[in-house]
């Protein structure tokens, strides 16, 4: 019983994991960049939340657009104003210009907002619960993983259904042969950190609902974020989708599961332990993911 | 003896390099006498300290090539083994600091071998998440003190062999001692073979590898010495701060700072690690003390820092050095 209920609630942080790693993948795919601020881009879409809510006394729910379109803003700032002056240089320099972006984003937070700990504490679903059968889902949640889903599969038609889309698939297949026939790198490239920027937005907006929102909140996202990718396979629309769902899963179960046997050794201390195993072992026995897709 | 030779042998560089570099030991030398505060000299320690650590870090981050950014869990391993080796069994220093470096190789070795299979991306997180595994693990392991970290016993004289001191002179000197023994060595390792196999493989693995270079096998030796100078670094760090927790021996962002400062300083070269540490450090310690310690503006210092990094790695990824050396072509 208590696996079972794990398991669904793993699910549901798995729709959202996945959404969260759907940016970073999408961004990887295209330009062959690991954005360390991703987890920051998830932070500042759960501040965005978070104002609007107690400044305007707007629902979570319906602030989540506002979270959207600043994470898109955010996602093409950092494009045309940074990264794309990193991609001149050689790949180390782009690994440290994005963790410099990682830091500014994370102190320019603590500068603005303070390191408090924040969390809405009123709105439509905040606090209430939904019981069905033997299981009680907080609506919160629910919402989350829903809406994700919703989330991620307008995104998966969009880039598989649509003529832009589709364009941004082939540069990300081929980036030269793309570009002769006439998809613009450039513009593909924006849309990408646009995409990268706004699901993450949104999935920040979603987070916040029933997760603290502080300057640090990121780096934890985006190391579960890395393992998702690395799971799917860096790159991979599809695989992430199902790593998300796995990470989730496994993050929920494997507290459950010690407390079953009875070990403190894998209790909740160390569930995001098990995320950074999972990372590594993953990507030492399998670099090219569960579904693998390049190469 | 030949090796001795070739670490003490700086003809290779320029006579201004040469001049500087004298002027700065004499400088290292007379500091403490020179009847300045303990403020300064405890950023002159920490200056030293992470000089250290960058230089250990420059031999795969910046010969090597490789993003590693999980160095912190090494000053982790260092530190921890001296305290725990002095709370437990009293041991002195001087036989717990070879030890944590044997344990810091031995570990390096054991995790370097299946990461130095990843390349790029896959590596530099991969060496984040084993760093935080282990920070987890002693967060939450009450046998060594868990997060609420290990005080050191202090003795009531002064005492050699625990290097416990009543005047920070004396960690000064100590300190100073071992940034010339690790900057001799590096003098001798960018020259050695392994040095010149690293920056081929930095260069162009696939044509390395087509010389018979053993890609991997390079990679985890040159690893393991970043990670001896981290743990030597971490050692003292226990006896000098008497007091150790994970959260500032293996936190990431030490691992961050101390690939930052080699990187800003300029990857590759002799001085990049301690141009950026003499730049960093100082700049670090001022900004916490002067602007951290106003209500509201904490974390300023760290916006300042990170834009700096990111106006590095746009303009001039070679660092500081990296701008000296393009401004002296010019010159020519």
């Amino acid at each position: 019983m208590l696996i079972a209920d794990a398991l669904l609630q793993g699910i549901l942080m798995g729709l959202l994991f996945a959404l969260v790693a759907l940016g970073l993948t999408v961004i990887f795919g295209v330009m062959d960049i690991v954005n360390f601020a991703h987890g920051e881009f998830l932070m500042i879409g759960m501040y965005s939340v978070y104002w609007t809510n107690f400044f305007f006394h707007v629902d979570p729910l319906i602030a989540l657009p506002v979270s959207a379109v600043i994470g898109v803003l955010l996602g093409l700032a950092s494009y045309y104003w940074f990264i794309k002056y990193l991609l001149r240089g050689p790949a180390i320099a782009q690994l440290f210009g994005t963790f410099g972006l990682m830091l500014f984003l994370q102190y320019s937070a603590m500068f603005l907002f303070s390191a408090d700990y924040r969390m809405i504490d009123k709105g439509l679903l905040v606090g209430k619960s939904l019981s069905v059968g033997p299981f009680i889902f907080d609506w919160t949640k629910l919402a989350a993983g829903i809406l994700s889903l919703i989330a991620f599969a307008v995104v998966y038609y969009f880039l598989n259904r649509t003529r832009i889309g589709k364009a941004l698939q082939a540069t990300a297949l081929n980036k030269e042969a793309a570009s002769y026939m006439g998809i613009r790198t450039d513009r593909m490239n924006a849309l990408a950190w646009a995409i990268g920027g706004g699901t993450v937005g949104i999935a920040g907006g979603l987070l916040v609902n029933f997760y603290y929102a502080y300057p640090m909140v990121g780096i934890l996202f985006v190391m579960i974020a890395f393992a998702c990718v690395a799971l799917g396979g860096f790159g991979s629309i599809n695989g992430v989708f199902f790593a998300g769902l796995l990470v989730g899963i496994l993050e929920m179960v494997f507290p459950v599961f010690g407390h079953l046997i009875g070990s403190d050794f894998l209790g909740p201390h160390f569930k995001f332990t098990v995320v950074y195993l999972a990372y590594f072992i993953i990507v030492v026995v399998r670099p090219q993911g569960l579904f693998g897709w390049k190469n | 003896m030949e090796k001795l030779k070739d670490a003490l042998n700086f003809s290779d560089f320029s006579k201004a390099e040469r001049i500087g570099l004298i002027i700065f030991s004499v400088f290292l030398l007379v500091f403490p006498v020179l009847g300045t505060g303990s403020f300064a000299k405890t950023v002159m320690i920490q200056f030293l300290l992470f000089s250290l650590f960058g230089m250990g870090w420059n031999t795969i981050g910046g010969y090597g090539g490789q993003v590693e950014l999980g160095k912190a869990q090494y000053v982790g391993i260092g530190a921890y083994t001296v305290a725990l080796m002095m709370v437990w069994w009293k041991a002195p220093f001087w036989i717990s600091m070879p030890i944590g470096i044997l344990i810091a190789v031995g570990y390096s070795f054991i995790i370097g071998y299946p990461l130095f299979r990843l390349k790029g991306h896959y590596f530099a997180i991969a060496t984040i998440c084993t760093s935080l595994v282990l920070k987890d693990i002693f967060d939450n392991w009450n046998l060594v003190g868990a997060a609420k970290g290990i005080e050191l016993p202090i003795h009531d004289h002064p005492d050699f062999l625990y290097m416990q001191f009543k005047s920070d002179t004396y960690y000064y000197y100590f300190i100073m001692a071992l940034f010339y023994i690790g900057l001799f060595y590096m003098n001798w390792f960018r020259k050695s073979k392994l040095g010149y196999q690293l920056r081929m493989i930095k260069d162009d693995e696939d044509a390395a590898e087509s010389l018979g270079i053993d890609i991997r096998w390079c990679k985890i030796k040159a690893y393991s010495i970043a990670s001896a100078f981290v743990a030597v670094g971490g050692g003292f760090m226990a006896v000098y701060n008497l007091y150790i927790d994970p959260a500032s021996t293996m936190e990431l962002s030490l691992s961050i700072k101390i690939a930052l400062m080699a990187m800003l300083g300029g990857a590759a070269s002799l001085w990049g690690p301690i141009i950026g540490a003499a730049f960093l450090v100082p700049l670090d310690r001022f900004l916490g003390s002067w602007l951290g310690g106003h209500k509201g503006l904490s974390g300023i210092d760290f916006m300042i820092y990170s834009a700096l990094i990111m106006v590095v790695s746009a303009y001039q990824p070679r660092g500081i050095w990296g701008i000296i050396e393009q401004f002296r072509k010019r010159g020519h």
